[in-house]
């Protein structure tokens, strides 16, 4: 009996010295409450160890804190979002930079295909494009209005193929969102502008 | 009525067991499904920690409580190791790497604008200022006509962020992209910063 | 290159390998297609039946006791998501018309027999009690076992069996009906012709 009990404090000890060090992380996790931090630092050292980006994990985290969400519902905001950031880096590729991979995410989670997150890639290096990142958030952002994925993903392909620059992107997403709220059907909206845009570089895909 | 064999069911099923084709997305639609959701990465965890019971003499039980005790103490020290060198002697893990997009790209200003005629307040709330409401610097001020609007630097890169009106109701940038971001029930919006793109 | 096993591609998706789950959609989306469209009659809503059993599976991955049989354990799923749609749509949207009439005329426009004869049947097929339907495609159709089938559906085998029967006696009296009058509607349209070739 004396034995057990001299075991189960040793353990406690044990338990808590290893758990203490574990739960350290971003301080700024110190608003979470103890049992969503330890689920959230043991997604973001996963994540480093994937070498991954860790930051828009933690801001996901302070999101859900800022917002009142649950603790489960925290956990599994963070978790999701590590797999798409893990799924978007894949597609683009190992050169892909955070803000390219938070975007990647971003679309994955709107349901764009990994593959034609590839796509993009390819078709920005042949037009000798540095970066994707503008291109992902408004193909996003096209979803998010209406657009299907599959048609929004056919039109920021195309315009990345034209060699669209980032200007001219945002200028295509501020015009099609004018004509959605002015009750444009998004997907007319949307192929009606790109063709736009498409001509005004000159180029087609 | 004709009778019919009972190898008709044969044929029947015969027929039935022809296959089917699916649509050609049908892999892509499911796959995009199951990426959305958690990744299974605790599956052996919960196998471990369901409840078993396991006998042990009280001497090895002794033995393994302060080899237990050893590990965690040594593995303590070790991670504090190991954390202090990724991450620099006084800096938490996240305010490095955003220190790092500071020093190495900059902060631009940014203009946010929000129409809310009745409103009282207006905070502009972001990953570039950790959610937090409590800034300054991301207050709006009222412009007239229910015009809110505040410039704030903004580290150039890719953002998410949303007005926060009346310290209660989350609203996305009407003018901004959208995110499809349904974690928390509150819409958030992008902002790209710099870049190619001047914003 | 072997094919990896169930148990194994499971195993790569709960350590988090959430992309080997396309093994598995594409191992079997063929086979359990067929049984949802010959279920629900309709393709828009067997496709939608597998793909949200194939989510389910995904989501539940962790819980399936025998990895290595995934296929059944997934199989059960997908009988019940088409017994909760069929309940809920009923007969709405079937593609097969009930109507006789027009389904002697179309059987008639089909120029080949064999798609006449197809057509014949998923109409018989959509004429069943749902119950007796899901009993004779499992029977005759995925060919299981009254053990396997009793464990899939949760009903006694001998319910099961008297299903099965009722189902073969319904969808026996259905085709011959049809086949029955077909015969005599074709000698009708020969008789036609030759009268119309003689005026």
């Amino acid at each position: 009996m004396r034995a057990a009990w001299l075991t189960s404090c040793a353990c406690c000890i044990a338990l808590s010295v290893t758990a203490r060090a574990q739960t350290i992380g971003d301080a700024r996790l110190a608003r979470l409450d103890s049992a969503t931090r330890v689920a959230i630092v043991a997604l973001v050292d996963s994540a480093r160890r994937q070498r991954l980006p860790t930051e828009p994990l933690v801001d996901k985290a302070l999101e859900g804190e800022k917002k009142g969400a649950d603790g489960g519902r925290i956990v599994t905001a963070v978790r999701g979002l590590s797999v798409d950031l893990r799924a978007a880096r894949g597609s683009l590729g190992s050169g892909a930079s955070t803000d390219e991979i938070t975007a990647g995410a971003n679309a994955i989670h709107a349901g764009f295909p990994m593959r034609d997150l590839a796509r993009l890639r390819v078709a920005a290096q042949h037009a000798r494009r540095a970066r994707v990142t503008l291109p992902l958030t408004v193909a996003t952002d096209l979803v998010a209005r209406g657009v299907p994925v599959a048609v929004a993903s056919d039109i920021v392909l195309s315009l990345a193929r034209a060699g669209l620059r980032d200007p001219d992107f945002t200028m295509f997403q501020r015009n099609v969102r004018l004509d959605i709220e002015h009750g444009a059907d998004a997907s007319a909206a949307a192929q009606t502008r790109a063709r736009g845009a498409v001509l005004h570089t000159g180029r087609t895909s | 009525m004709r009778a019919i064999p009972e190898r008709w069911v044969e044929r029947v099923a015969g027929e039935l067991r022809r296959p089917v084709q699916l649509d050609d997305g049908f892999d892509d639609k499911v796959m995009s499904e199951v990426r959305r959701l958690p990744r299974h990465r605790f599956g052996a965890w919960a196998r471990a920690l369901r409840p078993r019971t396991i006998t042990i003499s009280p001497l090895l039980s002794a033995i393994a409580a302060v080899l237990l005790l050893a590990l965690a103490l040594s593995a303590g020290h070790a991670i504090g190791m190991v954390r202090a060198l990724r991450t620099g002697p006084d800096r938490p893990d996240g305010a490095a790497e955003r220190a790092a997009t500071n020093q190495t790209s900059g902060r631009r200003d940014v203009q946010f604008v929000l129409v809310a005629p009745t409103a009282r307040k207006v905070q502009v709330v972001g990953d570039f200022n950790d959610w937090d409401a409590s800034h300054a610097e991301y207050r709006a001020e009222h412009r007239g006509g229910g015009v809110w609007s505040v410039t704030a630097k903004v580290p150039v890169g890719h953002h998410r962020y949303a007005f926060v009106v009346d310290d209660s109701l989350w609203v996305a940038d009407p003018a901004a992209p959208r995110l499809l971001d349904d974690d928390f029930g509150t819409p958030n919006s992008a902002l790209v910063v710099g870049g190619e793109v001047a914003q | 290159m072997d094919r990896s096993t169930d148990a194994q591609i499971v195993a790569r998706v709960l350590r988090g390998d959430a992309d080997a789950y396309a093994d598995l959609v594409r191992q079997y989306r063929d086979r359990y297609a067929r049984y949802a469209l010959h279920m629900l009659g309709n393709r828009e809503d067997a496709e939608e039946a597998l793909q949200d059993a194939f989510t389910r599976a995904y989501r539940s991955l962790h819980r399936c006791e025998d990895p290595e049989r995934f296929g059944a354990w997934l199989f059960r799923i997908l009988v019940n998501r088409c017994r909760t749609m069929g309940a809920r749509r009923g007969r709405r949207s079937r593609t097969f018309v009930s109507d006789d009439l027009a389904l002697y005329e179309a059987a008639e426009e089909h120029p080949a027999e064999r798609s006449a004869w197809r057509e014949e049947i998923e109409r018989a097929l959509s004429r069943l009690r749902a119950e007796q339907r899901e009993a004779f495609l499992l029977k005759y159709v995925e060919e299981l076992g009254y053990d396997e089938m009793s464990q899939l559906t949760g009903v006694g085998v001998s319910a099961l069996k008297m299903r099965v029967m009722r189902a073969c006696d319904r969808l026996r009296e259905l085709l011959s009906d049809v086949r029955e009058d077909r015969e005599v509607r074709k000698k009708r349209g020969l008789t036609e012709v030759n009268d119309a070739s003689h005026s």
